[in-house]
């Protein structure tokens, strides 16, 4: 049985210590992951993210992140893209509850009460329509969502922290020089239980899967369809693959 | 020996576990209501993406790190400045002392999440007297 992650959205919160709105950041994050799309985010603690290794920094690479700054130093995205990938979408506190009129008050910093709430669902459903639209669930079809995604169990809603849950990362050879590719071997076991007997189309089926996951140029796909053939060979060629 | 006017306290503030809430809310209470004229707190995602008066402030004002697992995320991140932090606390090291204190979630932890908080702060705290202390 493939345990292959359902495409989700990353959530990254500045937190910042000092101002109201890094509290506001954190708790916005938790409400759209708790309650308002729970199955379709999850998060990693900015600290974590800028102590840890190459799997924590493959954070953004494998999901789409969204940036969650309390102010316009916005740390969370700066240190987001510069230890992992350019993100999907950001949201920037003070300004967004600028732009709506919305007063901070500097004594939610450590305790928002009920304004501080209020001005926190502003934040968390300015996330979550970002979410939508970066999931395709806004109606709008995103040209750079592949069509393929990966068949997902329904999942019990709750909160997820990819700490220490360790994305997989593996190591290949494309075109001559070595290349990192997130979640090979899930994404290869998943092919291999959907092909029909023939391997017709194991190519592009295998490429369309780490798609997904991983961005591919397009200038390079050949090399990696070739590259992924020759993994999936390495792997299932005992059983007549 | 140059007296030490401010103690820097900086919580991990975890996102995914309830305890890093509590770091955080221990942190507040020291530098809001239990030595609120001698502590203070700096954004650690800031410090640690090189803000230059973050890091001068680490490097003028000794640093108490706070954090939630034994990730230590605040402790490491204080550290890759170049500053040793004066004193480190454990969320977890508290609450094993206090195991009955359950804290509810991570947005609110609850009453017995401020407790648990308010037992962290006493202890961080005393180190902030330690280090002021140190420099009369």
């Amino acid at each position: 049985m493939v345990d292959l992650p359902k495409k989700k959205v990353g959530l990254i919160a500045c937190s910042g210590e000092e101002l109201a709105c890094g509290t506001l950041s954190r708790i916005a994050v938790r409400q759209v992951l708790e309650s308002q799309r729970p199955g379709d985010t999850v998060t990693l603690c900015l600290p974590l993210f800028l102590t840890g290794n190459e799997q924590e920094r493959a954070f953004a690479r494998f999901y789409p992140t969204i940036a969650v700054d309390g102010c316009d130093k916005q740390c969370a995205k700066r240190a987001t893209e510069k230890y992992s990938a350019k993100v999907a979408g950001e949201v920037v506190v003070d300004k967004l509850l600028a732009e709506q009129g919305i007063a901070v008050d500097p004594a939610w910093r450590h305790t928002p009460g009920p304004a501080g709430i209020q001005a926190s669902h502003v934040v968390s459903e300015a996330i979550a329509s970002q979410v939508d639209q970066i999931l395709g669930k806004d109606g709008i079809l995103r040209l750079t969502e592949s069509p393929a995604q990966p068949a997902a169990e329904p999942e019990p809603e709750r909160a997820t922290c990819s700490c220490g849950s360790g994305i997989p990362i593996s190591e290949i050879q494309i075109a001559g020089a070595m290349v990192s590719v997130l979640a090979l071997e899930p994404l290869l076991e998943m092919v291999h239980g959907q092909l029909p007997p023939g391997e017709d189309g194991l190519g592009p089926k295998l490429l369309a899967a780490v798609k997904i996951y991983n961005t591919v140029p397009a200038e390079a796909e050949r090399d990696y369809e070739q590259a992924l053939v020759r993994e999936y060979r390495k792997r299932y060629s005992g059983e007549g693959a | 020996m140059p007296k030490k006017s401010r103690v820097l306290i900086v919580p991990c503030s975890g996102m995914g576990k309830a305890l890093g809430s509590v770091g955080r809310e221990a942190a507040y209470q020291v530098v809001e209501e239990l030595r609120p004229d001698v502590s203070d707190t700096v954004c650690l995602s800031l410090l640690t993406m090189g803000d230059p008066e973050a890091q001068e402030l680490v490097r003028t004002c000794p640093t108490i790190t706070i954090d939630g697992c034994a990730k230590a995320c605040a402790f490491k991140n204080v550290q890759s400045t170049g500053v040793e932090p004066a004193a480190d606390f454990q969320v977890a090291d508290t609450f094993r002392e206090h195991r009955d204190l359950k804290v509810r979630q991570v947005i609110d932890v609850g009453e017995p999440g401020r407790e648990l908080a308010r037992h962290v702060a006493d202890k961080v705290a005393q180190a902030v007297d330690g280090i002021i202390g140190a420099g009369d």
